[in-house]
């Protein structure tokens, strides 16, 4: 086939941007997150990505450049790729689809506005409480953000730390399920 | 890439927009490094992982800083912004003097990062609102990430001051330390009043000092240390003047700069 009989679909180009795996959260897609704001097929074969990124200092958003990259020369009829990263819009976790935040709390990550009514509680762990869990000396005192336990659903959870593995995680822990987890930040 | 070509691909450092992404740049950057002395030795797991998020956050919002500097067209973003974060001499560095000063101890490591932290929501707050759009999307950006490192810094801050007398006596003695040197962040840059007139800097340093004092006034009076609030007055110590013109201590030019740039000297153009 020529290059001028090439055409490149520009929703299989989408699809390709959406289903890239987040390095960190392998769980989830860019798509599912919600960093696509924009993604332009042109004519001569040039796909331009326009990303969000969760949080500007994420560390990933080179590797997620790679794999976009990566990704769209696998589509047919694509010849060159330019992924920009923007600011503005700023990426909210409201961008999150409904996918995206059940795969993360399956992935033991309580996303961020997650009602507790959301899933059944009482899950998987099926823990009851124990007593006499000291408090851990540096725990960051009331929460302004209190999110459910991803893996039993309790709502009698605490955060520990501002500060998690990754940019935009934190720390929790569980006091039903005894059970630490990690909450993705909001912003 | 050779260091030359990188720094041939840099735009003008001394237009008053580029001034002003430098010094925003430049706090961020060296704030970021002494935080990150912290990892591996802080006094707890946790606080070793909020040191080295910070790092590892204040030095990134310098790099998207110096992206906006060199501008969307860039041929090489990642060796321009290794150009300008490592490439420069230490007299080209415009962050305030406070900001370079060792970690000390833990207690100087909090003080500081309280008084830094509620300068920087102070003039984010103010550069979201900037006729550069480019500036006001990453302030709006960089405000929500900063709220976790600011109550971080009040966190301690309060659980200082309602300590024991020890934990409120190295708080007090740490704070009286700081904050006269805090006054060097307000400090205008070369072209400031260019960069107010036009509105890339919507509040001038001198006026987000006044910003500023009120609201650390507030805290620091609830502490019970409002007696430690510099003078409205009040100038910065002579030790602790002049970085944003370029001018360090030797914590700057003999520490922190040799530390940063060393790979990027011993190996010009590297890329990681």
């Amino acid at each position: 086939m020529t290059r001028a009989a090439m055409r490149v679909d520009p929703d299989a180009v989408r699809r390709a941007v959406e289903s890239v795996a987040d390095p960190e959260l392998p769980a989830v897609t860019i798509g599912m997150l919600g960093m696509v704001h924009d993604v332009e097929v042109a004519d001569d074969g040039t796909v331009r990505v326009e990303l969000l990124p969760t949080f500007s200092g994420c560390p990933a958003t080179e590797m997620i450049e790679r794999d976009v990259v990566t990704a769209l020369h696998a589509v047919a009829g694509v010849v060159d790729v330019r992924v920009r990263f923007r600011y503005d819009p700023p990426w909210t976790p409201d961008r999150i689809d409904a996918t995206g935040r059940e795969r993360l709390r399956e992935f033991g990550i309580a996303p961020p506005g997650f009602s507790p009514g959301a899933h059944p509680s009482g899950g998987p762990t099926g823990a009851t409480r124990p007593e006499g869990r000291p408090t851990l000396p540096l725990a960051i005192g009331p929460d302004s953000d209190p999110r459910p336990c991803p893996y039993c659903g309790s709502d009698t959870t605490v955060r520990e730390s501002n500060f998690g593995p990754t940019p935009c995680r934190d720390l929790r822990f569980c006091e039903s399920c005894q059970q630490p987890f990690e909450a993705f930040k909001t912003f | 890439m050779t260091s030359l070509d990188a720094t041939m691909a840099l735009p003008d450092l001394t237009t008053p927009r580029a001034r002003l992404l430098l010094v925003l740049g430049d706090d961020e950057l060296v704030s970021g490094h002494r935080a990150s002395h912290w990892t591996g030795v802080a006094p707890s797991l946790e606080e070793d992982l909020a040191f080295s998020t910070i790092a590892q956050d204040e030095i990134n919002h310098a790099d998207v800083w110096y992206q906006v500097l060199l501008g969307e067209d860039h041929p090489d973003v990642r060796a321009g912004v290794d150009a300008l974060g490592l490439g420069r001499e230490p007299d080209a560095y415009l962050h305030a003097i406070v900001c370079e000063r060792p970690p000390n101890d833990f207690a100087y490591t909090l003080a500081r990062h309280w008084a830094y932290d509620r300068f920087d929501v102070v003039r984010l707050a103010a550069l979201a609102d900037s006729s550069d759009a480019a500036i006001a999307a990453v302030a709006r950006k960089l405000l929500h990430e900063e709220r976790y490192h600011l109550e971080h810094a009040d966190h301690w801050f309060g659980r200082l001051a309602d300590g024991g007398d020890d934990a409120r006596q190295r708080l007090r003695d740490a704070l009286a330390r700081v904050l006269p040197e805090a006054l060097g962040l307000f400090e205008p840059f070369d072209g400031e009043d260019t960069a107010v007139a036009e509105g890339l800097l919507p509040v001038s340093h001198a006026d987000l000092r006044v910003r500023w004092s009120e609201i650390v006034a507030g805290m620091l009076g609830e502490a019970g240390m409002g007696d430690l609030l510099p003078a409205a007055e009040a100038t910065t110590p002579d030790e602790a003047s002049g970085g944003r013109r370029g001018h360090h201590s030797t914590d700057f030019t003999d520490d922190v700069w040799p530390e940063m740039t060393e790979l990027y000297r011993a190996h010009p153009g590297a890329r990681w």
